[in-house]
């Protein structure tokens, strides 16, 4: 029987900061070109970074159950690859041929030939409101090394571990037999099929980069210095602080009942304008309820912190947790993990 | 330990079969095939939570039955399963679409194992293993429910057909190295699982024979 899983010794985690994500996706390209660029993988995004509110990657991303309801799993669905979205290929040759630079444009085009309807992040920048009320942010998604991973609980053959050093969820690509039940189980549906080799992929966390002391590539390539990473227990590092004494970073859908081991700074809304044009100082621009549902029942007191935090700056005052979320010093953002990437082979050994 | 039912079969020598699989031979006609029952796994015992519950209302094993037939040809050992399979998966062509399958399950030592456990760690069961699709056959082991360790196999062969609305799949396996031993008295015994990609079966969601039929392998 599936054993629920035991927990590490320690647990590394990260925190994404969402009032200071540009949307660049520097953080997925990192992770396809060191992870997902072998036979089988094109159609993986690893990380994924979506406009909020959108239909997320795969599409209607938070609606195909998983995850547990009182304790129990909940049933849950494997979108199919056309809800992922296609891996495109591009029309290169035709446009350098075209001889031109009014000829023909760069068009994406599925296996098939066929020009995409949709694809990751296929809703970029279109959010939610309406003008001049419009808003939106973006959500950065990684697999979140759950505390209660449905993945791995799901698994009848036993092929998703825990690692005891830093809790990290790994799939055993030798055990896998490609059932397929942990995408089901994952309520963030992070977890990925390679149809070529008939097993279940997704994100290792880099975990080769951590145990050289490197920290994962989407967190040092971000340019946003938006990702936070360290481990829980160091009391003086920012994911404790962010987490557990600030309290401003939180669980994404925290009533998928998973207890994610990635937290997110919650976005600071503008005011809305009212009738007149004039803002509102009583309505934010991002409703309230979706935060709440995004994030929990926390978002509000969150929001407060941070507003405090941000007056006090303003006024010329020093705030540890405002000196935090801008690192200033980017080593800062990487905890334990500031080795640097060219000292160490590309891509790293994986030896799950 | 688990009791045979009163079906024997036998794996006679039969010229014209070969060394290689072939579902479609005509020396398949002179041999007696035999229906086996199957029924649903039960849901209980499957070793995860999360595939109890998801399939709570839902019905698996939905093969009720297939046709089995055993021959030997110059020291390899033939096996011939086809079942009915209108709405066929010939292979994985997206991420909720799942292979059909079938599998013929020997004790490891050849005369018995837990089957309803699929083999213990004293007494292990050895799986001849087709999956739709797959470039190779695989021939595993399992001691336990969810401890399938399969290798793609290089004595194993199997060739598998689909048409009329079944399929029929044929397992070639030189007797000496199929995985299982032939005690002297040259009976084993067998047991069936077939799995339903329409259904989207797969692992322990199957359909199988819940005892042990006695094979004599001449
Ligand atoms: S998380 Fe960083 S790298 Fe990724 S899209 Fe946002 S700013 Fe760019």
């Amino acid at each position: 029987m599936a054993v629920p899983a035991k927990p590490p010794i320690r647990q590394m985690a990260m925190v994404f900061d969402l009032n200071k994500c540009l949307g660049c996706q520097t953080c997925t390209v990192a992770c396809k070109t060191l992870w997902t660029d072998t036979p089988g993988m094109d159609g993986m995004w690893w990380n994924i970074v979506n406009t909020m509110p959108g239909l997320g990657t795969p599409r209607d991303v938070f609606s195909h159950g998983g995850g547990y309801k009182n304790g129990k799993p909940v049933p849950g669905r494997f979108p199919s690859q056309a809800d992922f979205g296609e891996a495109w290929d591009f029309d290169y040759e035709a446009v350098l041929a075209s001889g031109s630079e009014r000829g023909e444009h760069l068009q994406p085009r599925e296996a098939g030939g066929t020009s995409p309807k949709w694809g990751p992040n296929w809703d970029e920048d279109l959010g939610g409101g309406e003008y001049p009320n419009s808003y939106f942010f973006y959500l950065q998604q990684v697999c979140a090394n759950c505390s209660k991973p449905a993945c791995l609980e799901a698994c009848p053959r036993t092929a998703i571990y825990r690692r005891e050093e830093d809790g990290i969820i790994l799939i055993d690509e030798e055990r896998c037999h490609g059932y397929r039940f942990c995408a089901e189980a994952c309520p963030y549906k992070r977890v990925y099929f390679n149809q070529k080799r008939a097993i279940a992929q997704k994100c290792i966390s880099c975990y080769p980069r951590l145990e050289a002391g490197v920290a994962p590539a989407c967190v040092r390539q971000c340019p946003g210095r938006v990702r936070h990473l360290d481990f829980v227990d160091n009391k003086d590092g920012h994911i404790y602080k962010l987490v557990k004494k600030w309290k401003v970073a939180l669980p994404l859908r925290p009533d998928f009942g998973v207890e994610p081991n990635v937290y997110y700074v919650p976005p600071m809304s503008p005011l809305a304008f009212n009738e007149q044009g004039e803002f509102d100082e009583s309505e934010s621009r991002i409703p309230i309820d979706y935060l709440r549902e995004m994030f929990g029942k926390g978002v509000d007191a969150a929001l407060d912190t941070l507003q405090v935090e941000r007056e006090k700056v303003a006024a010329g005052k020093k705030s540890e947790l405002m000196d935090i979320l801008i690192a200033r010093d980017w080593n800062d953002l990487l905890g334990p993990f500031t080795g640097n990437p060219a000292t160490i082979e590309r891509p790293p050994a994986r030896t799950p | 330990m688990t009791a045979a039912t009163e079906v024997k079969l036998t794996a006679a020598e039969v010229a014209g079969l070969g060394s290689k699989p072939d579902p479609t031979a005509k020396a398949w006609a002179k041999v007696a095939g035999a229906t086996i029952a199957l029924r649903p796994t039960p849901l209980d015992r499957q070793p995860s939570a999360y595939v109890q519950a998801s399939w709570k209302d839902r019905q698996h094993g939905v093969i009720p039955a297939i046709e089995a037939r055993f021959a030997t040809c110059g020291g390899v050992l033939h096996a011939r399963l086809s079942w009915e399979a209108a709405d066929p998966r010939p292979a994985i062509t997206d991420n909720n679409v799942f292979p059909d399958a079938c599998a013929l399950l020997f004790p490891t030592d050849g005369k018995d194992a837990p089957l309803e456990t699929m083999g213990s760690p004293e007494k292990p069961v050895t799986l001849w293993h087709w999956r739709a699709g797959a470039e190779a056959a695989f021939l595993g082991t399992a001691s336990g429910l969810g401890t399938v360790d399969r290798t793609k196999s290089n004595s194993l062969a199997i060739e598998a057909d689909w048409a009329n609305g079944r399929w029929t799949v044929a397992f070639a396996c030189p007797v000496n190295n199929a995985g299982f031993a032939v005690p002297n008295s040259r009976e084993v015994r067998v047991a069936f699982a077939a799995w339903s990609g329409a259904n989207s079966e797969r692992a322990g969601l199957k359909s199988h024979s819940p005892a042990w039929t006695t094979l004599v392998i001449s």
